[in-house]
């Protein structure tokens, strides 16, 4: 009998894992797929001839696959995967993007992750793959229970913004923190979320002297 | 048994037709432009706008009311969005990726024989690329006696917002160094003077082989070695690189061999940096800044190409401001402008095309004007020097021989020389215009003289 092949790029689902109404992670087994640490990978689902980009919000060495998804109510794709149960199958192509630590750095400079929503996916990976890094996560979001496993990071590390609520540390847009913090002259920035916050971060950060090549954005779109 | 085949689209298409004409005269079929004397009609598809896409339905529905009357087969590849293969499916009798080209004897032959596999098979969302190697193995019809593109690299893993090529063509694949050169070797002894290395990324070329093959710069330093050593005159170029990937080394190497021509195609897409952000180019303006900077420093001679779209979503007056004073800092030799159009399957056609068909042409209009000024400025300058030309046609009103330079600039001959196709002879520019300049061969015996 002849073997069936099977197509190495679709991956059967192990979790959706709620973590709003709106948001949820999904899981996949980690099988042989390498990446690193802010690359992003693109998603489809068995049966539909659409995909999407996601970031990958696991490390390099966990023993899952995660993206991070928001459900966009009228959105085509998003739905489709908030509805996935264990055992249905995703196609994942990548990885992709050079959205990465610089590893020579890692040792010696201080890096700040902004992001807006879902767009923290990255720096998750990021502080999972490299316990050992200096960094700071400034985490723009409407209200207090969007900050997406929270818990995961040093309380002093992690600065929550909350424009809807005052849970965060910040009330107000992340911006306002940007504009009064002061940061190590060579800090690395890396910016991640919708195009409004990263024009706007980009802009703050440029009147504050920092130079374009300390600063990475990955725009979500 | 004639086919008819029509290609739209990029050089990449162009270079894919010549592989699938190879195929196909293989069999037996003798290539026709008549279309009604055919009886396979196939098409190479190209997504990146929506008009070539339109012109694929208008001729298949007119193939499709033919085979009331005769006996057709008809075919689709190229570059084709999944939702577009949905709707082929019904309408052509085959399609394929061109990684199966080598299969397409086989489809025609079976043409009719139900694969009750290959109905079950799921589609991949994004084409796969692993056999795009055996499209390469296939030799090529070249259409040219003295120009030819040679495939280094498909696919494109950039997801740029405005275009869907990711979906259409799948991963970055590189292709085999060794084969590169082979081919390079070939047409250079064939007497080929032009050779275009064609990728969607030209420059991200090896990466996806994680240091099992050479860089794109140590690539074209092979094909410059090889250029030294053939004594033959011959121009290579590439297109497109992408600035994201695009290094000095890369420069350096182009600026140290003779063969590797001084011209440089690089997108800008927009002098925006908040626009290049929106459209997920991964580069900022400093970074293009720095790239021009090293060309002008490294290879001064060479000419600068670009494309830029303008009424790009989220670009208003002042960020379109920033465009034209890029236009005016780095002096493009030429730029094809485009009006942004959303093209379905790229991210981009999920927002509101918010910027206005009237203030499109208008920005499209206006640019145009400032590199006139700047093309203008450089081709005058060329007046009164004598250049290399590669003689590659005539022009359609007065018959006169036309080629370009190095640089790939227009030049009209003052006579016809149609002896000299496809040959490299020194031309006295004698006048310039916007876009194109005017000359007159310098004979031997005048360079005798001088």
């Amino acid at each position: 009998m002849q073997a069936i092949k099977i197509d190495e790029s679709f991956y059967k689902v192990k979790e959706v894992r709620r973590l709003t109404d709106e948001t949820f992670s999904l899981r996949l087994p980690k099988k042989q797929f390498k990446f690193k640490a802010g690359q992003h990978i693109s998603l489809g689902i068995q049966g539909d001839y659409q995909s999407r980009e996601y970031s990958i919000y696991s490390g390099e060495q966990d023993e899952h696959l995660e993206v991070l998804v928001k459900e966009v109510k009228e959105g085509y794709f998003s739905p489709k995967l908030s509805h996935l149960k264990p055992g249905d199958l995703v196609e994942v192509n990548g990885p992709f993007g050079k959205f990465r630590i610089d590893e020579k750095k890692v040792a010696d400079h201080k890096f700040v992750f902004i992001a807006s929503g879902t767009g923290i996916a990255p720096f998750r990976s990021m502080v999972r793959t490299y316990p050992e890094l200096d960094y700071q996560i400034i985490h723009g979001v409407r209200y207090g229970h969007e900050a997406y496993d929270k818990d995961e990071y040093a309380p002093e590390r992690h600065v929550l913004c909350t424009t809807g609520d005052k849970s965060g540390q910040v009330h107000g847009r992340l911006t306002k923190y940007l504009k009064k913090t002061k940061f190590d002259k060579t800090t690395q920035f890396y910016l991640c979320g919708n195009s409004n916050m990263i024009f706007d971060a980009l802009e703050v950060l440029k009147d504050k002297g920092f130079d374009r090549d300390q600063i990475h954005c990955e725009v979500y779109f | 048994m004639k086919y008819h085949l029509i290609t739209l689209g990029c050089q990449m298409n162009l270079s894919d037709s010549e592989r699938v004409s190879a195929v196909l005269e293989r069999m037996g079929y003798e290539r026709t432009d008549n279309e009604e004397e055919a009886t396979l009609l196939g098409m190479l598809a190209c997504s990146v706008r929506q008009k070539p896409i339109d012109k694929v339905y208008n001729k298949i529905a007119q193939w499709n009311r033919w085979k009331n009357n005769r006996n057709l087969i008809t075919f689709v590849s190229g570059c084709i969005l999944p939702a577009d293969k949905e709707k082929f499916l019904k309408l052509f009798d085959l399609i394929f990726p061109m990684s199966e080209l080598s299969q397409l004897p086989d489809m025609i032959r079976n043409y009719g024989v139900v694969n009750a596999a290959s109905l079950k098979t799921p589609k991949p969302v994004m084409p796969k690329n692993e056999h795009i190697v055996d499209l390469w193995h296939i030799k090529p019809k070249y259409e040219s006696t003295y120009e030819a593109f040679v495939p280094i690299q498909n696919g494109c893993d950039k997801f740029c917002t405005f275009c869907a090529v990711p979906y259409t063509r799948g991963r970055e694949v590189s292709r085999p160094s060794t084969d590169i050169l082979d081919e390079i070797r070939h047409l250079v002894n064939q007497g080929y003077k032009s050779i275009t290395l064609l990728g969607q990324n030209v420059n991200s070329y090896g990466l996806d082989k994680h240091g099992e093959e050479v860089s794109f710069a140590d690539l074209l330093r092979q094909v410059g070695e090889y250029g030294r050593v053939s004594g033959e005159e011959f121009w290579v170029y590439f297109t497109s690189p992408h600035p994201q990937d695009m290094g000095r080394d890369v420069i350096e190497v182009i600026a140290e061999y003779d063969c590797l021509a001084k011209q440089i195609h690089l997108p800008m897409q927009s002098g925006d940096e908040k626009v290049l952000i929106k459209m997920n180019r991964r580069h900022s303006m400093d970074k293009y800044q720095k790239i021009v900077t090293d060309i002008r420093e490294l290879i001064p001679q060479a000419t600068l190409f670009t494309d830029i779209i303008v009424g790009f979503t989220g670009e208003d007056e002042a960020a379109f401001q920033n465009t034209v004073a890029a236009m005016d800092e780095f002096k493009f030799n030429m730029a094809y402008i485009a009006m942004y159009s959303p093209r379905p399957g790229a991210a981009s056609y999920r927002w509101d095309d918010e910027v206005a068909q009237d203030v499109k042409k208008d920005r499209f209009h206006r640019l145009s004007e400032v590199m006139k000024t700047h093309t203008r400025n450089y081709n005058e300058q060329l007046v009164g020097k004598t250049v290399r030309l590669l003689i590659n046609g005539a022009d359609r009103k007065t018959g006169f021989s036309t080629g370009l330079t190095e640089g790939k600039l227009n030049v009209r001959l003052d006579r016809k020389a149609p002896e000299l196709m496809g040959t490299i002879v020194d031309v006295l520019i004698t006048s310039a215009a916007d876009f194109s300049l005017s000359g007159e061969l310098v004979t031997q015996k005048e360079e005798v003289e001088s």
